[in-house]
């Protein structure tokens, strides 16, 4: 059940819409020029590197590592109450490919750390990619 | 004569300089505080706003150049600019002001920044969320929130104290390297009879004693939050020897964006490739390039200060010490009075109070003048920045 006031991404944007109807597949996708494979991410609909406005989606392995994070110790916003853990997250197939992700309280984190995607259905066609440490082998 | 192909080099002048009180509620309108400062800042360079044909605002000010001819009566506007984003802005509203005079499409500028920072709307609380007006969905129409806010990332705050954390793991700085800026900074507001914590000291106990608000960033590495405006008067270095502060030549300005630029607001900006790559390290470069300087020939610098972070990360980019070490630099008293380049000497963002970069320009001429509360003996460059890491600006101020 969600929360009653919890932010939730506006899903049907003309430029991001395709990264949460995929998100809502279980599938991480990032925008990718189809004319020169450039990755466009965040999102849009025309590649800067080669000219083209011919642009599609591209699945991509939902595997990565911490780059940074943040612990909140003073809640702002009562969905996330303190303390809680903002991480940026690197994608392992491209480390220029940056997420972020939302943990409860403050785990134990360290640069490179690995994690993987958790796909969280907030509510029918609301789904976003959540961000957890792997657990050891 | 021009000497580069910027040919504003010393072209220009800023000639008066105005400030309110900063408070946490003045219980006035952010019109009125910005009317204060600007009349100020006109009086300060023997003007009358009859004068004043030009104005520049940021895109974060309420007071526009309609409000602000209606309220200061100038009649004769023909120039009026805007830039950002937010604190990013003022010392590119000074480029907008030289290359209006240079242009010839204004001969008096007045460049100001106002608001109720701690009374109204509260920046750091998270303006996007703010914006939202409470509405389920966030984000959509290339604001890019959809990928920030659904997560907690929320305020400013979170995103910089991401950036402190990976300076931390590339560089090996420290919360001691923080808490050596917000003490030094401290010092010079308590020096500061105009700042918010002119008698506040803040001990390195105080400073590891204040909340934790976004590890590794506690309230002493944030920037205040202010009722206040600050204002400047700029005009052509020819006409600024007939007025009563001649001295101040804005010897360069700079704008710069990123390579890898990303849209949105200010999150976004944690996609980029590289976080500790700012757009800081090209303004420095273009700036030292138009003005035919560098890092050594800076005697001392106003860093924007919105987090103790931030002003290590600026120490590199404007090559003041080398990329990694802003850290260690800080911590070294190189920031302090009598150190290589004294920083913040009003108290800056952090400790005398959050005009958004503003109240950095007008310290900047102080200096300039000899005219600071802790001025620098023989101080002839002064180094100005504003806010990061979207885009940012910065200039270089030098006593004629
Ligand atoms: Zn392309």
């Amino acid at each position: 059940m969600a929360a009653i006031d919890r932010p939730l991404p506006v899903v049907d944007d003309e430029e991001t819409g395709g990264f949460f109807a995929a998100a809502a597949e279980h599938r991480l996708v990032v925008r990718t020029c189809n004319s020169c494979a450039a990755t466009l991410h965040l999102p849009k609909s025309y590649c800067h590197h080669c000219g083209s406005w011919d642009v599609g989606w591209r699945d991509v392995r939902p595997t990565g590592s911490v780059y940074s994070w943040t612990v909140l110790q003073h809640s702002i916003h009562e969905a996330f109450p303190a303390p809680c853990t903002v991480v940026l997250v690197q994608l392992d197939e491209d480390p220029a490919i940056r997420f972020v992700g939302y943990l409860p309280g403050a785990p134990e984190l360290h640069d490179g750390m690995p994690v993987r995607v958790r796909f969280e259905d907030i509510e029918p066609g609301v789904t976003i990619p959540q961000w957890e440490p792997v657990p050891e082998a | 004569m021009a000497t580069t192909d910027h040919d504003h080099r010393d072209r220009c002048a800023v000639v008066g300089i105005g400030a309110t009180e900063f408070s946490k509620k003045s219980g006035r309108s952010v019109a009125a505080l910005v009317s204060e400062a600007s009349l100020a800042a006109i009086a300060d360079a023997g003007l009358t706003p009859a004068d004043i044909d030009g104005v520049v605002r940021s895109d974060y000010d309420s007071v526009t150049h309609n409000d602000i001819g209606h309220w200061l009566g100038l009649s004769g506007l023909t120039f009026w600019g805007i830039t950002g984003t937010g604190g990013s802005a003022p010392c590119g509203m000074i480029g907008q002001a030289v290359a209006a005079i240079l242009s010839g499409q204004a001969t008096n500028v007045l460049v100001y920044r106002g608001l109720n920072g701690r009374s109204g709307l509260r920046l750091g609380r998270g303006s996007a969320i703010q914006r939202s007006g409470g509405a389920r969905h966030v984000g959509g129409n290339g604001t890019l929130d959809e990928f920030f806010l659904p997560y907690g990332l929320m305020a400013p705050g979170q995103l910089f104290a991401m950036y402190a954390r990976r300076h931390m793991i590339e560089y090996g700085s420290t919360s001691d390297d923080l808490a050596s800026i917000a003490m030094t900074v401290r010092k010079r507001a308590n020096a500061n009879p105009a700042a918010q914590m002119a008698h506040r000291t803040m001990s390195l106990s105080d400073y590891y004693e204040s909340r934790m608000i976004a590890d590794p960033l506690r309230m002493f590495d944030y920037c205040l939050e202010t009722d206040g405006a600050c204002a400047v008067v700029v005009t052509a270095a020819e006409r600024a020897k007939d007025s009563p502060h001649p001295g101040v030549l804005i010897r360069a300005v700079t704008q710069a964006a990123m390579p890898e630029m990303q849209g949105g607001l200010v999150f976004p900006a944690l996609m980029r490739p590289d976080l500790l790559d700012n757009p800081g390290r090209r303004v420095g470069k273009e700036l030292y390039r138009r003005a035919g300087l560098g890092p050594a020939d800076i005697d001392v610098a106003q860093l924007y200060d919105c987090y103790t972070i931030t002003v290590l990360l600026q120490l590199e980019d404007y090559g003041l010490c080398g990329t990694g070490e802003g850290g260690a630099f800080a911590s070294s008293g190189a920031i302090d009075i009598g150190g290589t380049v004294p920083i913040n000497t009003a108290g800056g963002n952090l400790s005398e109070g959050y005009i958004h970069g503003m109240n950095h320009v007008v310290e900047g001429v102080r200096q300039m003048r000899g005219q600071s509360t802790s001025q620098v003996p023989g101080a002839q460059t002064c180094l100005v920045t504003s806010g990061t890491p979207t885009v940012t600006s910065a200039l270089i101020l030098r006593a004629a």
